[in-house]
């Protein structure tokens, strides 16, 4: 196996970001997260655009991508504008 | 849940230059190094920030009390009045609600000023009424035995406050010694670092946890607790339910070394600068540690037999949390991601990992810190010791280091507000046993290479 492989600069195709079933308000990670305001917070770069993915269930990054993308309402009405 | 989806695709949609008003570190670089700027050119004109810097000084009397805030009334409304207009503006650009943080604040300030005079209280070391820990009692007493309504959570900001400390905390150390002692603190903090990772991960596999949920545990008791979590969690592509695991766990025990930590370190005598490191190796978050440090430190040069000073207490931990591990997050975060990708099971997601997450996870505040070391070590450079002393710590640097220590209290005061014990996820047996052994590997060798190791080293830094 290449690690190189595993390994890419940057996302290219469709991410989590931009998937209806993904949200990564930090307003709702804290609410969803009760505690994560006491020595953290939802505002922290370490998070960077984390969030929660409700089709798989997952805690993941922004950038991440899967199978079961489903555009979120602003990406069909850009697509449509195009 | 509560957001629909149309609002949340609008905040998903952020963009990299968003960062820089959206994140809390980012604003914090900014308000920090602008009061140091600000405070360089009152200093330039022969002049200082002192005023707006207000700090209630030492008393023994009531009447003392009272006259000192009766002839300083103006001052303290003004400064309460500045942080109000610096952090609204911060809450209104992140996203916050300014109509619920200002109420919020102005509760969060007038305790914070009762906590910090009732620490210059000349017989406050005598019944231990120290600053951090006071603070820290009297928000878990409210929030868990009084019970305050949601919404004022809105001016609870214990990572902005602590971070917005730690910036100014730069501009009060010199950069030399972040130089001297910086590859000190690495080598110690990386040690630790990562026998307490593997201690987690391992016993946490042992007990037949998933792979995902131990790596949190493990990121969260070996690196900087629940930022390293959550940024782990993301990382590594974590269950929504293994996060709060890790939360109530690092909480749990945060809370009982910040109160344990300062005192077996008072018990054995440690000079500040040894206890410090100690902290700062063997706490998990920042904020819980500085309120163990600042603490320890403050028993220095009070006839209990502690050498040193607060100031070194304060230095020591800050190399060691900030520069040896909170630095580290991003590196931590992006081999997890490789080894969850290339050896663990991936049954859900099909995704790279990207390198650029080294960066986009890096703690940006501290490139404030590092930032407001250099400047203020390029304005003090060419100073005589006298000059410095004379001239120097009484216009520039006593001024930032009040404001630093009311951002620190206003943290420490936001961690017990914030922390409703009941509210915390029950994490469970084995996560707890897991966790519960990097504890104690971690504080036992911590103790080793701060006291027993590099003990001489931290026991004589010099802070200025």
């Amino acid at each position: 196996m290449n690690i190189f492989n595993s390994i890419q600069l940057s996302s290219s195709g469709p991410v989590c970001r931009d998937c209806t079933y993904f949200q990564n308000d930090p307003a709702v990670i804290e609410d969803a997260y009760r505690g994560l305001t006491v020595m953290s917070s939802g505002f922290a770069s370490v998070r960077d655009q984390d969030g929660l993915c409700n089709y798989h269930q997952l805690y993941l990054s922004a950038r991440d991508s899967c199978p079961a993308f489903a555009p979120a309402a602003s990406e069909i009405n850009q697509e449509q504008a195009r | 849940m509560t957001t629909s989806n149309t609002e949340t695709v609008a905040v998903n949609k952020s963009s990299g230059w968003q960062e820089f008003w959206l994140k809390e570190d980012w604003w914090a670089v900014w308000l920090g190094l602008g009061i140091v700027l600000l405070a360089y050119v009152f200093y330039l004109n022969g002049s200082s920030i002192s005023w707006i810097a207000v700090s209630p000084a030492k008393w023994s009397t009531l009447s003392q009390l009272g006259e000192q805030f009766s002839k300083n009334a103006v001052r303290y409304l003004a400064l309460l009045g500045v942080f109000l207009i610096l952090f609204t503006i911060v809450v209104s650009f992140i996203g916050q609600k300014p109509r619920a943080f200002i109420p919020s604040f102005i509760f969060v300030f007038i305790l914070s000023t009762i906590i910090y005079a009732a620490g210059n209280w000349d017989q406050a070391s005598k019944y231990n009424l120290e600053p951090p820990l006071v603070a820290l009692v009297l928000g878990l007493i409210i929030s868990n035995v009084i019970g305050l309504p949601r919404w004022l959570d809105a001016g609870f900001r214990v990572e902005f406050y602590i971070k917005l400390g730690i910036v100014l905390l730069g501009a009060t150390l010199p950069f030399t010694l972040i130089i001297w002692a910086g590859p000190v603190a690495i080598l110690q903090a990386s040690i630790v670092s990562l026998v307490t990772f593997l201690v987690i991960f391992y016993t946490a596999r042992k007990l037949g946890l998933d792979k995902r949920l131990a790596a949190v545990l493990g990121a969260g008791g070996a690196v900087c607790g629940v930022s390293a979590s959550i940024a782990v969690a993301g990382a590594v592509r974590a269950k929504k339910e293994h996060p709060p695991i890790a939360i109530s766990l690092v909480v749990f025990w945060a809370i009982i070394l910040i109160f344990a930590l300062p005192l077996v370190s008072r018990t054995l005598h440690l000079p500040t600068g040894v206890g410090g490191a100690w902290i700062g190796t063997s706490e998990f978050a920042d904020a819980a540690g500085l309120a163990a440090a600042q603490s320890y430190g403050g028993l220095a040069g009070k006839n209990l037999g502690i050498s040193g000073t607060a100031e070194q207490a304060l230095a020591s931990y800050t190399l060691i949390k900030v520069i040896g591990r909170d630095m580290w997050i991003g590196i931590w975060a992006f081999v997890l991601a490789f080894i969850s990708v290339t050896v663990w099971e991936r049954n859900e997601t099909n995704s790279k990992v990207q390198v650029g997450q080294i960066w986009w996870r890096f703690p940006k505040f501290v490139i404030g810190f590092l930032i407001a070391s250099v400047l203020t070590t390029l304005i003090v450079h060419g100073n005589t010791l006298a000059d410095y002393n004379k001239i120097v710590k009484p216009s520039l640097i006593a001024p930032i280091t009040s404001l630093r220590t009311w951002a620190f209290t206003f943290s420490f005061l936001s961690i017990g507000l914030t922390t409703r014990f009941r509210e915390l996820a029950n994490a469970g047996i084995k996560p707890f046993i897991a966790f519960t052994v990097g504890v104690i590997v971690n504080v036992i060798l911590g103790y080793i290479l701060s006291v027993l190791v590099f003990g001489h080293y931290w026991s004589s830094i010099v802070t200025h």
